[in-house]
């Protein structure tokens, strides 16, 4: 059934994208104190708040690119039947 | 009155406990109130649920931010040389974090819910929403930035007496 279908690509980009907010701004965080800024922790606390915006952002562009699919390929006179149709 | 009491440690790990804390009261708030609007936005229209998750992720950012203040303060805490002043700056810049978090979270909570259920019936409330959403999470950066100048003097050179 194409739902369940639909549903397992969503829940995947889903996990990614909570395990990347999840990850990105510590280790973004801890490596570039340790590379990036020798050691300054007020830079390295900055550069963690821009990669978690970062992905905050690209999750923004991956749904509305997602939304903008799904419109595109449902054609106009297939009526799903959700639960106002029935 | 020495300058660097043995309790002086306490104020500096309360002010990471209170950063982490209630950011995340504030995260948890809003990822629930915005949860239930999607619940009921994904019974008429299951195809926009992505979208919809918009708050839920800013709320995710909230409690991002109290993370990244806790973890910038605990790296600046020591067990000997530790001055009042100092416990007293990590204190502050955790509460300050903490308690703009939770407004944060409260805000993006009411607006998520009450935004997503209206983008059922009308799309061009997306925009709108996002906008707000925006709004209401500057609020918890305006924490973030306050609790790192903070930080930033609490670092150099102690002369304990």
């Amino acid at each position: 059934m194409s739902q369940t279908s639909d549903q397992g690509g969503v829940l995947l980009k889903l996990i990614l994208f909570t395990a990347a907010l999840a990850i990105a701004p510590l280790s973004s965080y801890f490596l570039s104190q340790q590379y990036l800024w020798n050691g300054n922790s007020t830079y390295a606390a900055i550069t963690a708040i821009v990669a978690a915006n970062a992905v905050f952002v690209a999750y923004i562009f991956v749904s509305l690119r997602e939304e903008r699919k799904l419109t595109r390929t449902t054609p106009k006179g297939d009526v799903k039947e959700t639960k106002k149709t029935k | 009155m020495s300058t660097c009491p043995p309790y002086a440690p306490f104020f500096g790990f309360a002010g990471v406990a209170s950063a982490m804390v209630f950011s995340t009261v504030g995260a948890a708030f809003g990822t629930s109130k915005a949860g239930i609007g999607i619940a009921g936005l994904g019974q008429f229209k299951p195809e926009l649920i992505m979208k919809s998750l918009i708050p839920v992720v800013m709320s995710g950012i909230i409690a991002v931010y109290g993370l990244v203040v806790s973890v910038l303060i605990a790296g600046g805490l020591k067990p000997t040389d530790y001055s009042l002043y100092a416990g007293f700056i990590h204190l502050g810049a955790g509460l300050a974090c903490g308690f703009t978090g939770l407004a944060a979270g409260y805000a993006i909570g009411f607006v998520g819910d009450s935004c997503v259920r209206a983008y059922v019936y009308e799309s061009r409330v997306f925009v709108s929403m996002v906008l707000i959403l925006i709004f209401g999470e500057v609020l918890g950066l305006y924490g973030l930035i306050v609790a790192l100048i903070m930080n930033s003097r609490a670092s150099g050179p102690v002369t304990c007496t």
